[in-house]
């Protein structure tokens, strides 16, 4: 177990600039999850902590090493791909005792420890077999338990759930926290799922073109969006966003006056990108805290728990979340409630938030 | 009752007729291709057989049937031997030469380096084998020629003090001969473990550089297993065309000097057409036939398990 320290890191790929100078400090047995849309760098730093990519500027400091120079063996690391990379050759037992094999440790040590790991996955039985006979969870185990075989430092995961069917990726993605609860490695995990960055993160660090837009903690960065970005990202559905302008008691959003006693911060007569989530519209029928508004629903999506329901005001359109027991007609007007204490704005060219 | 007997039966006969005619057709693409292959391989493979079941054939008007007689002199013929241990000794040495020099060529010119580079590199490599067999033997004939480039070049060197007779000596020529024919045969098995090569996924190269595994690690416990289907396949491939090969030693060193470089294929050509005994070449070249055909059936059943 070793802290990780990222500092400024960049990234070129021939003139094109990748990371901008990345920061990311992770603590000893912390859960890190890399999160952001395709591009924005998440594997690449993930890469260049692994010593699969060169770092063009900057500086990966694993335990009290700069590992900046050093080959991937030799910082102590552990990867779980996203296809799982197993030889195809060897059998399950080999593939996970490859890296022991490679590090000349005695038989019957590296037998027990493979046995011990196999057992801790549960799949001690599929030890004989070729990778090709497996199924994709069964893969995935293995590329875990080749990993956790070696009793890295840090381990590192990038992607490792996405060739998973829904239900298998549910599964596994309880198995890996708990994995982590028992083992307690420091771990890097990318994805561009932002449930299984919330579910898994002790931090959470969303990216976007080369660039960090936040770091925190998965209750932090859901609950307070420094950019409209992370806004938009974390949570679904999305949280609603929609241009406004403030006015002296509220905001106008075109015809719709929504008035609440609103922070100093927000000046008046200023636009705005006004947010609220689904989560904070309800039915005045289930909930009447906030700020009532009328709206016709045009669509209704059961989730089973409950049911996002797609209004629109005028011409703006807004998704509330109802209980899943409320039956709503379609093309009626419903009462819904606004929570405009977890109302959020922010600045429409910057995409800052205005606290 | 019964007109509808008849129409069940005239169902059934007319399921028969499509069967057949769905059945056939691809057999009816086929005919041209097998009659053309049947008659220019068949009937020639069939006289070969015939031939060497009888003596004196073609020089004389009468030949008369002899059975096995033929086989039996030729399997008591040392020179026979003699042109098999070569045959041997010249498409394992040059399956090898292949094999070593087309898989370090296939790995270089598969790393990542300028791309316009890397294919001017490919292309350069493959020229060998464009070459026609004539073009190939008169070239390196001049190249090893007492008084040629090689000799000049060595000799400049101080790694020779006389020119060597590379071809015309007895000591040399079987090794100079497999220098001709790595250096033909190579640019085949570079291009297709390419190929092979490029199909080997990037993450397992990854992993295993994860895994502590050096340049020969990686290329021991990865690119050897990924390429195993292949290697089997093109070098079973190399042996059969090999062992067949006749212009480039025939135009290189004719099987001399003496009979140090005489191959089963040289020799069936030296009986034929320089003896005239063409029953004892045509006994030659069905030896040549039964050990090729059992090196294709192998191939072919590789061929069959990876499908």
């Amino acid at each position: 177990m070793s802290k990780i320290d990222i500092k400024n890191l960049v990234k070129y790929f021939g003139p094109q600039k990748i990371l901008h100078g990345i920061d990311i400090s992770i603590s000893k047995g912390e859960f890190c999850v890399l999160v952001g849309p395709s591009g924005c760098g998440k594997s690449t730093t993930l890469r260049m902590v692994a010593g699969l990519e060169t770092i063009s500027g900057g500086e990966i400091v694993i335990g009290d090493r700069v590992v900046n120079g050093l080959k991937p063996r030799e910082r102590g690391i552990a990867m779980v791909f996203q296809n799982y990379a197993l030889y195809p050759a060897k059998t399950v037992f080999n593939n996970m005792a490859f890296s022991l094999q490679l590090s000349r440790i005695n038989k019957n040590i590296i037998d027990k420890k493979v046995r011990e790991v196999a057992k801790i996955l549960d799949i001690t039985d599929l030890l004989d077999r070729k990778p090709a006979t497996l199924s994709g969870g069964q893969r995935q185990r293995v590329a875990m338990g080749r990993a956790i075989v070696r009793d890295p430092e840090v381990f590192l995961f990038d992607e490792p759930l996405s060739n998973l069917d829904a239900q298998l990726r549910g599964q596994m993605r309880a198995e890996i926290k708990l994995l982590h609860q028992r083992l307690k490695n420091t771990v890097i995990y990318v994805t561009h799922d932002q449930v299984e960055a919330m579910t898994l993160a002790d931090k959470i660090v969303i990216m976007k073109d080369g660039k960090i837009e936040q770091q925190g903690t998965p209750d932090d960065v859901f609950h307070n969006p420094q950019t409209l970005f992370v806004a938009s990202f974390m949570g679904s559905p999305p949280m609603n966003l929609i241009n406004a302008k403030t006015l002296k008691n509220g905001i106008k959003i075109k015809n719709l006056e929504i008035n609440f006693k609103k922070s100093s911060n927000l000046k008046i007569d200023k636009n705005v990108i006004f947010g609220i989530r689904a989560d904070d519209i309800r039915l005045s029928d289930e909930d009447n805290s906030g700020i009532p508004v009328k709206g016709f629903v045009n669509l209704v999506e059961q989730l089973g728990t409950e049911n996002l329901a797609h209004f629109n005001v005028g011409e703006n359109n807004f998704i509330a979340k109802t209980n899943a027991r409320a039956k709503l007609n379609l093309n009626k007007e419903y009462s819904f409630n606004f929570n405009m204490k977890h109302a959020y704005f922010f600045e429409p060219e910057t995409g800052i938030r205005i606290s | 009752m019964r007109s509808a007997l008849i129409a069940d039966l005239n169902k059934d006969m007319q399921k028969i007729l499509n069967n057949i005619s769905n059945e056939s057709i691809p057999y009816l693409f086929l005919l041209p291709c097998l009659l053309i292959l049947g008659s220019l391989l068949s009937v020639p493979l069939y006289k070969v057989v015939e031939y060497s079941l009888y003596d004196n054939v073609i020089v004389q008007k009468n030949p008369s049937f002899v059975g096995l007689e033929n086989y039996k002199e030729i399997l008591g013929d040392i020179a026979f031997w003699k042109a098999t241990l070569n045959t041997i000794i010249f498409t394992v040495g040059s399956v090898i030469g292949h094999l070593i020099i087309g898989t370090s060529l296939a790995l270089l010119v598969n790393t990542d380096i300028n791309p316009k580079a890397r294919t001017l590199f490919r292309s350069l490599l493959i020229l060998p084998w464009i070459f026609t067999a004539v073009v190939v033997a008169v070239n390196w004939q001049l190249l090893l020629n007492p008084f040629g480039i090689i000799n000049y070049g060595l000799d400049k060197l101080g790694i020779i003090n006389e020119p060597l007779d590379w071809l015309g000596d007895p000591s040399l020529a079987m090794w100079s001969l497999l220098l001709i024919s790595t250096w033909r045969g190579y640019p085949f098995i570079m291009v297709s473990f390419l190929s092979g090569l490029q199909s080997i996924p990037k993450e397992l190269y990854e992993a295993a550089e994860i895994d502590g595994a050096g340049f020969f690690g990686k290329f021991w416990h990865v690119t050897i297993p990924q390429l195993k289907p292949v290697i089997y396949g093109v070098a079973l491939l190399d042996l059969i065309w090999t062992f067949q090969l006749f212009p480039l030693v025939w135009l290189t060193t004719g099987g001399g000097p003496g009979r140090s470089t005489e191959v089963l294929s040289t020799m069936t050509f030296r009986y034929a057409f320089v003896n005239f005994e063409f029953s004892q070449a045509s006994t030659v070249a069905v030896s040549i036939l039964i050990i090729s055909a059992a090196f294709t059936i192998f191939y072919l059943r590789n061929e069959k398990s990876r499908i």
